[in-house]
């Protein structure tokens, strides 16, 4: 996630304009797309070290905030001017810029860059989109399915959705923005034919991957209230459902979109719980090829072989257990938030199922995974 | 002696206290560098005042410093943590019976500070706190006034709230400071302002740490004597007569007359400008004389003390001993333009409210209120914008059902109809934890069948704020039948802290300040309706001193509300009350004043008569009444049904009738409220005149028991004035 440049630590910020007590402590974590679940796994973890009980955990992100910047020559060239003293030094330092000095880089796609491999995120998913041999066809399809399951759950997901109202009182970029009520990334009037007839973007020439089937650039936040059962008890709450066990594990870089295939096989090392045991399962949807490619390594007994070192291979992503609610495709991805909002969104479902558990796995840009299981409390 | 170590302490700047400190106001040291530092220091208060000792102390550390061979400048400061100096103590001036008491103490006063400006040495206010009345004249003949930038520090000469005049050389040395146009705009309002306004305005010269004052208070006294020359072009004779007359004029239109204390500033302030400085004094000690006399005077400073009262007043002795435990976290339960008020005051002052309601699209309409209210403040420098802004975070507003378990208090505010709020009341019973103190905004329906509504109807009681919430600092807090003094004293503690000023009224229609508004706004109807003048009728009590005519104000409340709550009121008070059709029919036509645009006036750019309603006028009875008849009429309702109060017990005394009154509606302060005035005008001429009226057939007219009783017996409301 985007680190915001006026706020170091922006989990300290949100929890004093929050109205939590000033003596409560607060740290900002960034495991990339899955900064949300590391909050929640960092919450479990301290609870059993025995470093607290109570913890407000989630995750957000403003991508329409992130900021251009300057190029470090630029940067240095505005030195010179501010260190200028004399008339003239300030004038010759003012001649030093050049029209190329003013192009900004766009700190949005900087964010979404791998540093180590050099490739865009887009740049991964084409990758596999190659190697899993995903067609343009199935990548649309993936991308219309998520669209038009969140706009038949609308109602559904309206019910973990706190309307925001903007603190009116600070303008944001100089315009005050009005109430937001619900996702704006869901299209009523999505049609495969829309989706056919865009450009890819990030592969021009021979490239699939397209604005339409990959996930949304959005702002949003999520919050998750964390304690034992037995705090939970004591102060009256009713428990939504509980962290039965999660892995995060290693992938290549330049194939991040594979990393769920690696965290599941670990977590399944771990817990025991397989593929097979989840009534549903909430894939991240970073792009459709990633999240196709995906669910085919989890079919293929040679990935299981060759790269995850296992005679059998993880299993079944069923249709009917998948993203019942639709994914990012269609509701977007504000990547800092994502992770938690998944948790809350498959414990939402499997109540609403009367189900028993869910598995929450992301792709994590710079190649890792996250599998998180989640089971509801039998109260 | 090793006078490496003493140098480096004299450049440390401890001070060396010279006894004796026999003062007991004041102390005095005086440091090595030879600087004078006097601090004032009330024993066994948290402030300090000017009264008749502090100033003999004052008289003598003056004669020390001025006979002081070696003293190098002087530093005034106070040891209280949120108050310098707050002014002349006022009790002391009440309780003078005579003239020449008081005039002697002004000028015993005055004389003193004035000896501070003809010291050779330079001398420095150190404010921090706040510097009120004497307490900013006193700074104000220093050389240099430094302040700090803390909420507690706050520069103000209210004196003219008071109907008095700032005469301890306020209104001399401030139009020479300021120059006189921002001088006569600071003192005639009365203002008080921040630490940060104060410096915008010039009130102070610069803001410091409360840490650093005393050191940056020596860094002036180095600078030597300011030698800072009065404005010549806004204080020259020429500006001053040029601008004067107009102003006078104007001032005389808006106060009508009725605020001498302003008049007679505004004459001390412009004449004493282009005299001497000892003459402009001797101006302030006339003009306050004057004002002394002044029964409008007498009645502002009653006023003054109510207020303290009311900050601090404690239940009767039947009310628990124990303080309750304090009010922080809210719910206001309706985001109508009440609502919404409400929650914003009490964002503002620290508490965290949840405002609830079914209508996301109201809630959203809310949170703009409230958000429009933080930017006005902003605008008008009550707000920073981080307080806004954390206002703002404090609120949570909730279009869905939250717990309310943890909350101390829950606020309605939601429409006007009992079987709804009664639903409401049922539901908060329900979510609301043990400790929860429920409380209705409702201005005319019982609150005692509201909490019957509840398993515990102990903890429910009214608290009636008025609109517009921020502006209006009364509530009312309605104990029902069923409320526990205990909710009742954590009621009256909560309104206390977030600043408003509480009233205990009983549970009866209107409670007490709609009750007693409401015949004379009704009457005002009638009056129309029988073909009395629109604007007369409203010339007529801005004259009395309202602060608006009877019927803009029901244009403003708004013609729906103002019939409903006459209907409820007449639903009990039968024949007495007569509610006129004209209110119907307009509410019929959506003629609803302010809000629909169009009332009794017509609300666009300039406000005037709106001319269809001719057609509502019924006769001529009325045509004819002169403005006094008119002004006497209305009134009258007022004070018949203010002593209808106090006979049927709403409130317990006169002071709380009158109180409640000024403040929830503006009655004329220097009047000092319809039970006051009735005293002044004499009872038994009232009730004569009122029963002329009553034979005439209008009943309404007909004076209450209490009034025929006390004309009768020649009793009055305050018997010792």
């Amino acid at each position: 996630m985007a680190q915001p440049a006026d706020a170091a630590n922006i989990a300290r910020v949100i929890a004093l304009r929050a109205g939590i007590p000033q003596s409560v402590p607060a740290v900002t974590v960034s495991r990339n797309c899955a900064s949300g679940c590391e909050a929640l796994t960092q919450a479990q973890e301290k609870i059993r070290a025995g470093q607290g009980s109570i913890f407000v955990v989630g995750g957000v992100e403003s991508m329409s905030n992130i900021p251009l910047l300057f190029k470090s020559s630029t940067a240095e060239k505005f030195k010179h001017v501010a260190r200028a003293k004399s008339f003239g030094q300030k004038a010759r330092a003012l001649a030093a810029f050049r029209a190329g000095d003013f192009q900004p880089r766009v700190g949005l796609l900087l964010g979404l860059t791998d540093p180590y491999c050099g490739l865009n995120m887009g740049d991964t998913a084409e990758i596999l989109a190659r190697e899993f041999h995903i067609s343009r066809a199935e990548q649309d399809a993936f991308a219309l399915r998520s669209h038009q399951r969140a706009v038949a759950a609308r109602e559904t997901l309206a019910g973990e959705i706190c309307p925001v109202f903007p603190n009116l009182a600070q303008p944001i970029n100089g315009h005050r923005p009005g109430t937001v009520l619900q996702d704006n990334g869901p299209r009523e009037n999505q049609s495969a034919d829309a989706l056919a007839g865009l450009k890819p973007v990030f592969d021009g020439k021979t490239g699939d991957v397209t604005a339409g089937n990959s996930s949304q650039v959005t702002d949003g936040a999520v919050a998750l209230l964390v304690m034992t059962s037995e705090r939970a008890r004591e102060l009256g709450f009713k428990l939504l459902g509980a962290l039965a066990g999660y892995a995060y594990a290693g992938c290549d870089p330049a194939r991040m979109g594979l990393g769920p295939l690696f965290a599941i096989a670990r977590a399944e090392a771990e817990t025991g719980l397989a593929l097979a045991d989840a009534d549903l399962i909430e894939l991240n949807e970073a792009f459709a090829a990633q999240s196709l490619a995906v669910i085919k390594g989890a079919a293929s007994d040679e990935f299981a072989k060759r790269f995850l070192h296992r005679n059998r291979p993880l299993g079944d992503f069923s249709a009917d257990k998948l993203n019942v609610n639709g994914g990012a495709i269609a509701l977007g991805h504000p990547v800092g938030a994502t992770g938690a909002r998944l948790v809350l969104t498959s414990l939402r479902e499997l109540q609403r199922r009367d189900a028993a558990r869910a598995l929450v796995t992301l792709c994590v840009g710079g190649g890792q995974g996250a599998a998180l299981w989640l089971e509801r409390m039998s109260s | 002696m090793n006078t490496m170590v003493q140098e480096a302490e004299s450049h440390e700047f401890v001070p060396r206290v010279i006894p004796p400190p026999e003062g007991r106001y004041l102390h005095r040291t005086v440091r090595d560098d030879g600087i004078c530092v006097l601090t004032f220091d009330r024993p066994g208060s948290t402030a300090n005042i000017f009264d008749r000792a502090t100033l003999e102390e004052l008289q003598h550390e003056l004669d020390f410093i001025e006979s002081g061979q070696n003293i190098t400048g002087l530093i005034l400061i106070s040891a209280k943590p949120t108050i310098f100096i707050a002014g002349l103590d006022l009790r002391q001036i009440t309780e003078m019976t005579s003239l020449a008491d008081i005039g002697e103490l002004l000028a015993f006063g005055q004389a003193q500070i004035s000896r501070l400006t003809q010291l050779k040495i330079p001398t420095v206010a150190a404010i921090h706190g706040a510097a009120v009345g004497g307490g900013y004249e006193i700074a104000l003949a220093c050389d240099y006034r430094l302040a700090t930038p803390d909420k507690v520090t706050k520069i103000g000469l209210p004196e003219t709230n008071l109907g008095l005049l700032p005469a301890w050389g306020g209104a001399t040395r401030l139009p020479r400071l300021v120059g006189l146009p921002r001088a006569l705009d600071f003192i005639l309002a009365g203002k008080t302002t921040s630490a940060q306004g104060a410096l915008r305005l010039g009130l102070v010269d610069q803001l410091v740490p409360a840490e650093r004052l005393v050191r940056a208070a020596a860094r002036a006294i180095q600078k030597g004597k300011s030698h800072r020359p009065s404005h010549w072009l806004a204080n020259n004779p020429l500006t001053v007569a040029f601008l004067a007359p107009p102003m006078r004029r104007r001032l005389f239109q808006k106060t009508r007359g009725h605020y001498p204390a302003v008049l007679k500033a505004f004459e001390v302030m412009s004449g004493g400008v282009t005299r001497s400085v000892s003459a402009s004094l001797a101006l302030e000690r006339k003009g306050i004389l004057e004002l002394a006399r002044s029964e409008s005077t007498h009645n502002l400073l009653r006023l003054f003390f109510m207020r303290e009262r009311a900050k601090k007043r404690v239940l009767n002795d039947s009310m628990p001993r124990l303080e309750p435990k304090p009010i922080n976290h809210t719910a206001v339960i309706g985001a109508g333009v009440m609502g919404a008020g409400i929650a914003q005051w009490l964002s503002s002052r620290g508490l965290t409210v949840v405002l609830r309601d079914v209508n996301t699209g109201q809630v959203a309409h809310g949170m703009a209120g409230i958000a429009k209210l933080y930017q006005d403040g902003i605008r008008h420098h009550v707000f920073t914008h981080r307080d806004a802004r954390d206002g703002l975070d404090r609120i949570a507003p909730a279009p869905a059902e939250v717990p309310l378990r943890h909350m101390d208090l829950v606020i309605e505010a939601a429409v006007e109809k009992l079987e709804l709020k009664k639903k409401i009341f049922q539901k908060l019973d329900e979510l609301a934890g043990e400790e929860t103190i429920l409380a209705t905004n409702t201005s005319a329906l019982p609150v005692s069948e509201l909490a019957s509504a509840t398993r515990r109807p102990e903890r429910v009681l009214g608290l009636h704020f008025f609109n517009p919430v921020h502006r209006m600092q009364l509530v009312e807090v309605v104990a029902g039948q069923a409320t526990s003094p205990e909710a009742l004293l954590r009621a009256v503690r909560f309104v206390q802290r977030i600043g408003k000023l509480p009233v205990i009224v009983k549970d009866s229609p209107g409670f007490l300040v709609n009750r007693i508004l409401m015949p004379y706004l009704i009457e005002a109807g009638i009056l129309f309706e029988h073909g009395a003048d629109l604007e007369q009728l409203d010339e007529a009590m801005l004259d009395f001193g309202m602060p608006m005519g009877p019927m803009r104000l029901l244009d403003e409340v708004g013609l729906d509300v103002a019939l409903h709550v006459a209907q409820t009121l007449a639903a009990h008070f039968g024949d007495r009350l007569r509610v006129p059709v004209i209110l119907s029919r307009m509410v019929e036509a959506r003629v609803l004043g302010r809000k629909s645009g169009t009332g009794f006036y017509l609300h666009d750019r300039k406000m005037r008569p709106n001319p269809p309603l001719k057609a509502f006028v019924q006769s001529n009875s009325a045509h004819s009444l002169t403005r006094d008849d008119l002004q006497e009429r209305m009134y009258f309702l007022m004070l018949n049904e203010a002593a209808r109060c106090l006979e049927e017990k709403v409130v317990s005394t006169p002071e709380d009738i009158d109180f409640a009154m000024i403040m929830g509606t503006g009655f004329a302060p220097f009047r000092g409220g319809p039970l006051r005035y009735a005293d002044s005008l004499g009872i038994e001429k009232i009730v004569g005149a009122m029963e002329i009226l009553a034979d005439c057939g209008a009943k309404q007219y007909a004076p209450c028991v209490l009034l025929k009783q006390m004309a009768s017996d020649g009793s009055k409301f305050y018997p010792n004035p």
